[in-house]
């Protein structure tokens, strides 16, 4: 197996979450516009929009440190193949 | 067909079936891409920026939103926006300040920030126009077209105002002339200097089409801090006609007068 350091481990080992973006975007299309986000709302929807932009970076970050990563050979056949 | 229908007597506005199509068809279009965080960021922004402008509409026009039979869905001129985003872009233009004008006339421009058109003469590329100006501003115009054969012949003729009868203009003013405390006789004349040189404090006047413009974004405050700009920027041109008067009165003194306060900071040095 690889070691615990290793790329693949790492991204196993991170949370699976949906980007609160989406979560939120899903709730304000369905809503009715006419009514009004209330001051609250909008300031949690700005938080969202920035917790959910920090994440679109990191993982491009990450997408990008991944795609540099030099192959290497595993000890173990996958299983498939 | 706005798609909305107005129920009672109350006028509240009930969504009808080309409102509530287009709603749908709005979900459907945001469905198909919702897996895509990016997108998602994308749609939260214009939601939260489509209902700070309904806040501001229904703060600062409260009897036109009540009345308003425009959609909240359906695009408008301004295809980024709604009717009703749009309605009040049209209610800022009419009401407050011009904000469709000059810039702002493509379909697909984004409005969430806006720039103002400059309403003062531009010193570095306009030509100078002597039908078109009030003879005051052009008095005012002649610290910066001293070397100017025109602007002298234009006085010359029109006033019998020769160079030579005037005080040697100096390069630059006097530090007093931009002095905020006046006396009422010196007032005129700063804000006249002032006004030719841009250096009015008021957005309206200073900005020109040479330079990048500056960006305001909607808020109550940006609004209304606009519009009372606006309004005096418009009372100064107002203020030259009475300059101008004094001007058809007395041109040699006037433009004594002028030129000494822009040498000394001081009517009669």
């Amino acid at each position: 197996m690889p070691g615990d350091d290793s790329s693949l481990e790492l991204l196993r080992a991170e949370d699976e979450r949906i980007n609160p973006a989406i979560i939120l975007a899903d709730r304000l299309v369905r809503r009715d516009a006419e009514r009004l986000l209330t001051v609250d709302e909008v300031a949690e929807a700005e938080k969202v929009l920035g917790i959910g932009t920090q994440e679109i970076e990191a993982i491009e970050f990450h997408r990008k440190a991944f795609l540099k990563t030099p192959a290497s050979a595993i000890n173990y056949v996958p299983i498939g193949f | 067909m706005t798609g909305v229908a107005v129920a009672g007597q109350n006028r509240r506005h009930t969504s009808y079936f080309g409102d509530r199509l287009i709603r749908s068809l709005e979900y459907l279009r945001f469905k198909a891409r919702s897996h895509n965080a990016a997108f998602a960021c994308e749609t939260v922004s214009r939601v939260v920026s489509e209902q700070t402008k309904y806040h501001l509409y229904m703060d600062m026009f409260p009897m036109e939103w009540k009345r308003s039979t425009t959609s909240l869905y359906k695009a408008g001129h301004f295809k980024a926006y709604s009717e009703r985003t749009n309605e009040f872009f049209q209610l800022v233009n009419d009401q407050c300040f011009p904000l469709l004008e000059y810039w702002h006339d493509e379909p697909d421009l984004e409005l969430d920030r806006f720039a103002i058109p400059p309403m003062n003469f531009d010193l570095c590329c306009e030509e100078v126009d002597f039908s078109g100006l009030r003879v005051s501003y052009l008095a005012g115009l002649m610290f910066y077209f001293v070397e100017d054969d025109e602007i002298w012949t234009f006085f010359s003729e029109k006033y019998g105002i020769e160079r030579k009868t005037l005080p040697a203009i100096k390069a630059s003013p006097h530090a007093r002339v931009w002095q905020e405390k006046q006396n009422a006789e010196t007032k005129p004349y700063s804000n006249l200097i002032r006004l030719v040189d841009h250096s009015t404090g008021n957005p309206w006047l200073d900005v020109t089409h040479c330079q990048y413009p500056e960006f305001f974004e909607w808020s109550k405050e940006t609004v209304d801090w606009l519009t009372e700009k606006y309004r005096a920027a418009n009372q100064s041109f107002r203020s030259l006609e009475d300059l101008d008067e004094r001007i058809e009165e007395d041109a040699q003194k006037f433009m004594f007068e002028l030129v000494s306060f822009w040498n000394t900071g001081k009517i009669n040095p």
